[in-house]
């Protein structure tokens, strides 16, 4: 599904070349659930967001469904992402003046989908995620980890082929997390939606059918389960 | 799509209450003085558009250059319109106004002053859309004698407009037929006259002489025809009439008198530009004035930008809290267009609640404008046909205007450094933020600076010694009323004890008595040496009455019968004479057309120059000379209880004449009224100052909560570490007040050279002080200071605790 090659991430600061991704090489494959763990600043966000496209690489080639994504233009790039990829964030970043309802429908819009097909398919999300009742509140209204709930069905509404989550759990207390974990590895599992995650918990990590270490910006190791 | 983005909007302007309320209360402030002043313009250049023909009428205009001074006066002479139609095929139909005082108008038994007449020629109706509601159009005003009148005077005089063919009784003694009824004319209208003579009345309207020049001449072109054509043939007409009147009363040919410098120079204007563009001699009434048209239009361009700014500076402050929301976004997929979109239509629906305050703000306002600007405004369905349009692009240029910024700035945006939380940090000093508050304050530095002179001016005006005195003076007017015992009244009055002097002429500098005349040094005409002047018919209590001082010779004197023959002048004549000592010298003055009769007067008395007209020109040429002139009475009063003293005149004039109207003033009151539109002006400008500084505040006063709020973490650990609240409110205050030092250096030269140019209109003038822009300046600071410290000391007082503990 996609694979990076030497990859590296430099960035400048004062004159100092600060590295924080060093000739990544990573290939995952459609259907897998890889969870990505490391200490704080090993590059871990850096590495998600290359893959996710919201950040480019400074060296190395990405290539995405069979595509290379180092050679597109802005616009095909951002259209790609927008039909395979859904974002999951640590701080949920939902829209605070839009329900629960209206946050889950946002990504619909953005992809010119009729009102009343939007309709159907906000209400079956609802419905899975068992929000229904929560529907016209808003984030502030909810807890931590309903809001989570709410972003993981906002980054599946576009039924995309891969999720990527940067600590979903890290702000939700451990029952919370499980809650999500156990999501994700039915999403996995049901829907064969690919899934990377970054995580600092082994047990959550162990969700996963494989774990990457990050170290300083490389990948320390590789471990199938 | 787009209810999404409504959604959005309305919900985080809700959110953010404050910002909102101050955004749309800025703007719609600064639209409603827009509107207003939009109003007003459109009112001033509505002038006698009413016309059908407005295209095709224009007036005749005569630029006259005779002895030394050069003047344009909106008269001709009475034969021109017969001779244009008769000699030019493109003239239609031409016709004349004569205006020639007021009449008293009987009623019942009682005599009303009125002041609206006019002498017209039969054409009047068929040139100007004057409809009539009864009566015939085309013969109305073919006879001696006979008044076409007004609706609103059909309905005052005999309370029906049926009154063709009923007679008013002029001035006690004439009786004139009522030949038709004309509907009110409209405000807009330069000609302004609520009775019509028929010209055939005035035995002057026949005289065929091109030397005077009394009428007001209006020409209809006929279609088609170009009016610069017809103009280059006028000054051939010119000679041809001229030069045989000359020849009989200067003995000089038309040639040999443009040699001289001397001129006689036809030329039109059009009738729609009058009201705007006009200021001559004898114009029909006091016209407007485009440079006040162009001064509105600017200050509405001011408050509209000042406005304008402060709405995207709130924008813009308020949206990089609003940076996570386009990261998220973009996250989920918009396009950059999309956010663009969505912040355009969120600055639309601002502007678009604000229009509509505004709108009734102006209509709440509409009274107390019309009251400063002295008109009669109102929103009515005509106004709708330019108002709705208007409103719309409005809402859409402002809008697109004021949202653009934010949503280019924030659109481009990218997400990641958004979420990571960047972007606040890199957002605090936006050059274009500073920009435009340093643009906001120098324009309320400029309107504050432009105040202050106007203000200035305004009391200098008030406080200058003219030369004369005109304080504790009533003027009593229009002693024609009684006739020949005006003088009796003149003597009852100056037994009093309460008067010092009184004076009987209507020639006083704050009446519009005024009589031009050449006197020439020999007897034999010369015009080589003639003096272009204003000869005024006084009585030997003039000079002391108005406390003018003489500089040599003598006053009149009752005592000396030769004093009928004798003349004061002033300096500037003397200068102008250019004579070594003009005393006991001779002038004359022709007495007939011919001018085979002179009349010699010789100078007594040469007197210090005191301003007769306004500030706004020097003092010329003034001579006087004893004759009874009864326009007025002005009387020199001792006593305080000017109330009890108006009361016993005016008891004084109905023993003597008890049908006839008092009609009395103050002149110092009429004096003030000269400079009324400098003082509706000022009051004007004042609250439009006040009102660009409130928005200019408003704008400051967001900005300065938002710069506060951005730095609320901040402030925390600066307490922590000790700081104490004063230090904290100048660390905030600071970065605003060097915003207006700057606008200060901005501003200054601009407004000191603007009103420079202002004060050139007049001939005497206060002109620009230091401290008038040192108290703009400081004024300013202090006012942006109170506004920001207000947010400052707010934020500095904040428990740290408080402000520390979500992060
Ligand atoms: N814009 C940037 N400029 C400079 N350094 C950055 C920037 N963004 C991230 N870094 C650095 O990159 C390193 C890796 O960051 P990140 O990928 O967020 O780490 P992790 O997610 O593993 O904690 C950190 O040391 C961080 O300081
Ligand atoms: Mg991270």
């Amino acid at each position: 599904m996609l694979s990076l090659k030497n990859i590296s991430k430099y960035y400048q600061a004062g004159g100092n070349k600060i590295s924080v991704l060093n000739n990544v090489n990573l290939d995952v494959d459609a259907g897998e659930f890889v969870s990505i763990m490391g200490p704080s600043g090993s590059g871990k966000s850096t590495l998600l967001n290359i893959i996710g496209m919201l950040d480019e690489p400074s060296e190395g080639y990405h290539y995405f469904m069979n595509e290379a994504v180092h050679q597109l233009k802005e616009k095909s790039r951002s259209a790609l992402y927008k039909e395979y990829i859904g974002f999951v964030f640590q701080a949920y970043h939902l829209i605070d003046e839009l329900t629960v309802y209206e946050n889950i429908e946002t990504p619909l819009i953005y992809q010119n989908i009729k009102s009343a097909e939007r309709k159907a398919l906000v209400a079956d999300m609802l419905d899975r995620f068992q929000i229904v009742g929560k529907k016209d509140l808003f984030p502030a209204q909810l807890s931590g980890g309903q809001q989570q709930l709410v972003g993981i069905a906002r980054a599946l509404i576009t039924k995309p082929r891969l999720i990527l989550a940067d600590e979903p759990t890290g702000n939700l207390n451990s029952k919370q997390g499980e809650e999500i974990m156990e999501l994700f590895r039915k999403l996995n599992k049901e829907d064969k939606v690919t899934i990377i995650q970054v995580t600092h918990s082994e047990k959550n990590a162990e969700y996963g059918s494989r774990i990457i270490d990050v170290l300083d910006g490389k990948i320390d190791s590789s471990r199938n389960l | 799509m787009f209810r999404n983005y409504i959604k959005t909007a309305f919900r985080s302007l809700k959110k953010n209450k404050g910002f909102t309320l101050i955004n749309v209360l800025g703007l719609a402030l600064g639209l409603a003085i827009c509107l207003l002043i939009v109003f007003y313009v459109i009112d001033e250049m509505s002038y006698d558009r009413y016309n059908l023909n407005a295209d095709r009428i224009y007036r005749v205009n005569n630029d006259i250059k005779f002895g030394g001074s050069e003047n344009s006066y909106a008269v001709a002479p009475a034969p021109m319109a017969a001779a244009l139609q008769a000699e030019f095929p493109e003239v239609e139909k031409a016709v004349r106004f004569r205006q020639n005082g007021s009449f008293r108008v009987k009623k019942g038994n009682q005599d009303i002053q009125e002041h609206h007449f006019i002498y017209a020629d039969p054409d009047v109706f068929s040139v100007f859309t004057f409809p009539m509601l009864s009566g015939d159009p085309n013969t109305a005003l073919k006879d001696p004698k006979a008044v076409v009148i007004t609706e609103r005077m059909a309905n005052k005089y005999f309370n029906s407009t049926n009154v063709v063919g009923k007679t008013l009784l002029l001035d006690d003694t004439v009786n004139f037929k009522i030949t038709g009824v004309i509907k009110d004319i409209p405000k807009q209208s330069h000609i302004n006259a609520d009775f019509f003579i028929s010209m055939i009345t005035l035995a002057e309207s026949k005289e065929p002489s091109w030397l005077n020049n009394n009428f007001q001449t209006y020409i209809l072109l006929k279609p088609g025809s170009d009016v610069k054509v017809l103009e280059s043939k006028f000054p051939k007409m010119v000679k041809e009439h001229v030069d045989p009147q000359l020849q009989n009363v200067i003995h000089m040919s038309y040639d040999d008198f443009t040699k001289t410098g001397s001129y006689f120079k036809l030329s039109t204007i059009a009738l729609k530009r009058i009201h705007l563009e006009s200021n001559m001699q004898a114009e029909l009434g006091p016209n407007g004035n485009i440079r006040y048209v162009y001064i509105f239009l600017a200050i509405a361009l001011f408050i509209l930008l000042i406005a304008c700014v402060n709405f995207m500076n709130l924008s813009t402050a308020r949206s990089a809290n609003r940076a996570r929301e386009v990261g998220v976004r973009k996250v989920l997929g918009s396009a950059r267009k999309h956010l663009i979109a969505q912040f355009l239509a969120e600055s639309i629906m601002v502007t678009m609640v604000s229009t509509i305050i505004a709108l009734i703000i102006a209509w709440g306002l509409l009274p107390i404008f019309n009251q400063m600007a002295g008109k009669e405004l109102s929103i009515s369905m005509q106004s709708l046909v330019w108002l709705v349009p208007a409103v719309i692009a409005i809402i859409l240029v402002i809008g697109c205007l004021a949202g653009s910024y934010p949503a280019f700035f924030l659109s481009g945006f990218q997400p990641i450094e958004v979420l990571k939380g960047k972007l606040a940090a890199g957002f605090k000093g936006g050059f274009l933020r500073s920009f435009l508050v340093v643009f906001q304050f120098s324009i309320s530095i400029f309107l504050i600076i432009g105040t202050l002179v106007i203000y200035n001016q305004l009391k200098y005006i008030q406080n200058k010694d003219l030369g004369y005195n005109r304080s504790h003076i009533l003027v009593v007017k229009n002693l024609y009323a009684l006739g020949n015992q005006a003088k009796t009244f003149k003597d009852e009055i100056k037994q009093m004890p309460e008067v010092a002097n009184a004076t009987l002429t209507g020639y006083t500098p704050t009446m519009d008595y005024r009589n031009s005349n050449s006197l020439f040094q020999t007897a034999t005409l010369d015009v080589k040496n003639a003096l272009n002047t204003q000869m005024w018919y006084v009585d030997e209590d003039y000079v002391n009455t108005l406390d003018i001082k003489m500089i040599k010779g003598r006053n009149f004197s009752k005592q000396m019968l030769t004093d009928s023959l004798a003349m004061i002048i002033n300096e500037s004549a003397a200068k102008k004479l250019g004579l070594a000592d003009p005393l006991d010298k001779t002038l004359y003055m022709p007495l007939d057309q011919q001018a085979k009769h002179v009349k010699g007067y010789h100078i007594i008395g040469i007197m210090k120059d005191f301003n007769f007209n306004t500030l706004r020109e020097n003092v010329s040429s003034l001579t006087m000379v004893l004759g009874e002139e009864r326009g007025a009475l002005s009387i020199r009063v001792k006593s305080a209880d000017m109330p009890a003293f108006v009361s016993r005149v005016e008891k004084q004039w109905k023993s003597i004449n008890p049908n006839q109207q008092f009609e009395y003033s103050f002149m110092d009151e009429d004096f003030d009224a000269t400079y009324r539109t400098e003082q509706r002006m000022g009051k004007i400008f004042v609250s439009f100052t006040s009102l660009a500084i409130i928005i200019a505040c408003l704008g400051l006063f967001g900005l300065a909560a938002y710069a506060a709020e951005q730095r609320t973490k901040e402030i925390g650990i600066r307490k922590v570490l000790g700081a104490g609240v004063s230090s904290i409110v100048a660390m905030l205050s600071l970065d605003f007040i060097k915003l207006v030092l700057i606008s200060i250096v901005i501003a200054a030269p601009l407004a000191w050279f603007a009103m420079h140019q202002w004060l050139q209109g007049y001939a005497y003038r206060q002109n620009i002080q230091w401290w008038v822009i040192a108290l703009a300046g400081v004024g300013a600071i202090v006012i942006a200071f109170v506004t920001i410290s207000f947010q400052s000391i707010k934020a500095a007082l904040i428990n740290p605790v408080k402000s520390l503990r979500s992060e």
